[in-house]
């Protein structure tokens, strides 16, 4: 594994100098010209072969996931998407004018579970119109430097406004150093990081926290059970279960032509198949713990069984209490008597994203709203967020700009 | 109950208690064998757990070969082989119906072999010392199995015991009177608690600026480990804050290591190593002979090789009455020959333990 360089502070804070000096410089930039240099610089990073040849063993993820996970990335910096985002938030047209407002820094704390968090980072920093600096988490200290030399390589002005860097977290000298100037600072991480850096900052902060995923399977979709099972085991495997939108329990409507336990079945044929292409990263003694002693407690749960296989495990269980998994590609199946029983199951403010087959998204989209969802989506697209998803029902560029409005909820077809 | 089961438990008791005068330790491989088969004819849930597996007191033959039951267990089904003596419940975070319950038909085994080990341990040196518990007393907390053994520990084993954690948690004015009236006449103690109740303790001492030089032979026993700490507390630290602010040094500083599910503990080793001439040995949590650990692979659950790091499995012979086997949450090592360490939990596993004792009794 390449170890990240540790700077200075006071090498931190010139760069960070330099970054604001260089978006001085792009004042008069229209915005098209950012987003036309930031699409460059993700199909640049896409070929990265330094970066997909360093990325598994830093990452802890398979080289075969690594390599799926990071087109997703790259697809994710879209000009069309940019475009829509900045016309929407900034107002029509927006996209031929220059940045009339925007905090001169945004400071991003990424966390570790999955990696090229950096690039959405840097790519809605840029378009707040903002200096960008970006502190790589600890287990990706790669897609971020890489995605500054393709940005470098595309667009050099704009990449005089990005500033990258590495430190271990709870340093405070490198934590101001980076961090103390910053009108905004996104935070994503666990709940001892946000509890530590919340005291920290002094810009606005902004917390994404812990959250997990689910999913929900209508009757119709049943018909093709098999399909929906391959769609939800991409959605599951993907960064091997560790993001906000990796599915930890999947509803299956009763009364369909395929009953839930034998959906879970399914589902657990799929996972092993989806192993064969995308093969499980290595995990620590902890994790594999957690995931064995899921799949032994189920065996003493009234209604429950678990199927463990090589691409990891389904547990299905007849009560519909939602409670995450250890990850490990971990997943409950439940049945659900209606669709529209959906929202009265989850917690509310612990679920980031519900994908959904065969089960329109209309009805339940309010009530999924109020619980804290930000997204639903088609299962199979779980994992394929666009930049424009609203992460904590936040306004991407509004949350930046200081005028984040009422939580959003984006739905996508 | 199953026949001869109050005899069985009995037998065992009495072997232990053997042990304590003198003489030889039960037979680990007989007694599990036999163990085995009255918790298969006594215990309802866990025969057809062993019969999915295939397994019955005629196939197996081996102690390592008896099945092992999760923790999860004891918080979805009454695992016992008879009527319940007592039922211990697990503290933790989570709600009373999430807590594991552990059935014990009969106390007689549980006390026999908590004492014994105690003193085996502990009290090396058949010290009687006035006791300190920095536990809730048996009527506050009657579900606790470690207060049950604290009580017992006291009536037993010691001069007498002052419960210095009531209602609302730790009572430190209390506490503090009696380490000063125990230092102010040369008196050795034996303070017996949570870890988090000790931290407490420390925390009032800084803050009236107390320090005590309690008499020679004191000593610490804490259970728990830093769940429900309000701050950060090392072992290192522990020690330290002994010695500074209690006068008992390190060596004499015992961690105890026992679930509610267990009718048996682990004890560091430095008390039963400095009085058998083995101060130089590595801390290390050692069992009495009726308590043997496993050190598992989480996906085969075969054993992991010496020294490296995997799920604790114990066979705690003095769960006859329930189930003997229990495969723990807890991340854990062998150390040399007899020990294991403790490192860690399973990821995501449920917050439990001796130190929320103080949590629930406070609020906090």
């Amino acid at each position: 594994v390449t170890r990240p360089l540790i700077e200075p502070p006071a090498v931190l804070r010139e760069r960070v100098d330099d970054a604001l000096r260089a978006r001085d410089r792009l004042r008069a930039r229209p915005f098209g010209e950012t987003i036309a240099g930031l699409a460059a610089a993700a199909a640049r990073w896409r070929g990265d072969a330094a970066l997909a040849a360093a990325l598994p063993a830093a990452a802890r993820l398979s080289r075969a996931m690594t390599a799926a996970v990071l087109p997703l990335a790259a697809e994710a910096i879209d000009a069309d998407v940019m475009t829509a985002l900045v016309e929407r938030e900034r107002g029509s047209g927006a996209t031929g004018r220059a940045a009339r407002e925007g905090p001169a820094l945004v400071a991003h704390v990424l966390a570790s579970n999955v990696p090229a968090l950096a690039l959405p980072a840097i790519a809605l920093g840029c378009l707040a119109g903002a200096a960008v600096l970006v502190k790589s988490g600890r287990d990706d200290p790669l897609s971020a430097p890489a995605f500054h030399r393709a940005l470098s390589a595309a667009d050099p002005e704009l990449a005089a406004t990005v500033v990258t860097a590495y430190w271990p977290g709870g340093d405070p000298d490198r934590e101001e150093a980076g961090l103390g100037r910053a009108p905004v600072v996104v935070v994503t991480g666990g709940d001892a990081t946000l509890a530590a850096l919340g005291e920290r900052v002094r810009g606005r902060l902004v917390a994404h926290g812990p959250r997990v995923s689910v999913a929900a399977v209508g009757r119709t979709a049943l018909a093709d059970a098999a399909a929906v099972a391959e769609a939800l085991a991409v959605d599951v495997a993907l960064h091997d279960q560790r993001g906000c939108l990796s599915p930890h329990a999947v509803y299956v409507e009763t009364g369909g032509p395929l009953a839930p336990p034998a959906f879970a079945e399914r589902l657990a044929t799929a996972l092993g198949a989806v192993a064969q292409r995308l093969p499980p990263g290595p995990a620590g003694v902890a994790e594999r713990a957690a995931a064995r002693l899921l799949a032994a407690e189920a065996e003493w749960i009234p209604g429950a069984a678990a199927i463990a296989g090589d691409g990891g495990t389904v547990v299905y269980e007849d009560g519909p209490t939602f409670r995450p998994t250890c990850g490990l590609r971990t997943v409950r199946v439940h049945p659900l008597a209606d669709a529209d029983a959906l929202p009265a199951l989850l917690p509310a403010g612990a679920v980031e994203c519900v994908g959904l087959a065969g089960i329109p998204a209309a009805p339940l989209s309010q009530r999924l709203r109020a619980l804290g969802v930000s997204r639903i989506c088609p299962v199979g697209r779980m994992q394929r967020p666009p930049l424009s998803w609203p992460r904590g029902q936040h306004a991407p560029l509004g949350v930046l700009l200081g005028r984040d409005g009422a939580p959003q909820l984006a739905v996508e077809t | 109950m199953a026949p001869g089961a109050e005899g069985l438990e009995a037998d065992l008791a009495a072997a232990i208690t053997a042990w304590t005068r003198g003489g030889p330790p039960p037979d680990f491989e007989p007694w599990a064998l036999r163990i085995f088969a009255h918790q298969f004819a006594g215990n309802a849930p866990y025969r057809a757990f062993c019969a999915r597996r295939g397994l019955t007191p005629a196939r197996v033959v081996r102690w390592e070969e008896v099945p092992a039951v999760p923790t999860a267990a004891f918080r979805r089904v009454d695992l016992a082989c008879g009527p319940p003596e007592a039922v211990f419940r697990t503290s933790g975070t989570t709600s009373a119906a999430a807590r594991g319950r552990h059935l014990v038909p009969h106390l007689a085994l549980y006390r026999a072999s908590a004492l014994a080990a105690f003193a085996h341990f502990v009290l090396p040196d058949a010290s009687r010392l006035r006791c300190l518990a920095l536990v809730p007393p048996p009527d506050l907390r009657p579900d606790s199995s470690l207060v049950r053994m604290c009580a017992w520990v006291g009536e037993a084993l010691t001069r007498g015991v002052e419960w210095c954690v009531g209602a609302h948690g730790l009572d430190a004015e209390r506490a503090l009177t009696c380490l000063a009236d125990a230092e102010a006449r040369g008196e050795a103690l034996l303070l017996l608690g949570v870890t988090a109740a000790f931290a407490q303790l420390f925390d009032a001492c800084r803050g009236r600026g107390c320090t005590f030089r309690l008499g020679p032979g004191s000593r610490v026993v804490d259970t728990g480990g830093e769940k429900g700490l309000r701050r950060p507390l090392s072992r290192a630290a522990f020690l330290r804050e002994s010695w500074t602010l209690l006068g008992i040094p390190g060596y004499y500083c015992v961690n105890e290591y026992g679930m509610t599910e267990l009718c048996s503990q682990r004890y560091e080793s430095v008390l039963d190593d400095r009085f058998h001439g083995r101060s130089l040995a590595p801390r290390r949590l050692l069992a009495p002979p009726w308590l043997r650990t496993r050190v598992l692979d989480p996906e085969t659950l075969a054993p992991v090789a010496a020294g490296a790091t995997g799920l604790l499995c114990h066979h705690d012979l003095a769960n006859a009455g329930s189930v003997s086997v229990v495969l723990t949450e807890d991340l854990g090592r062998a150390v040399g020959e007899d020990g294991i360490e403790v490192v860690g939990r399973a990821a995501g596993a449920v917050a439990r333990g001796c130190s929320l004792l103080l949590t629930a009794l406070d609020g906090s």
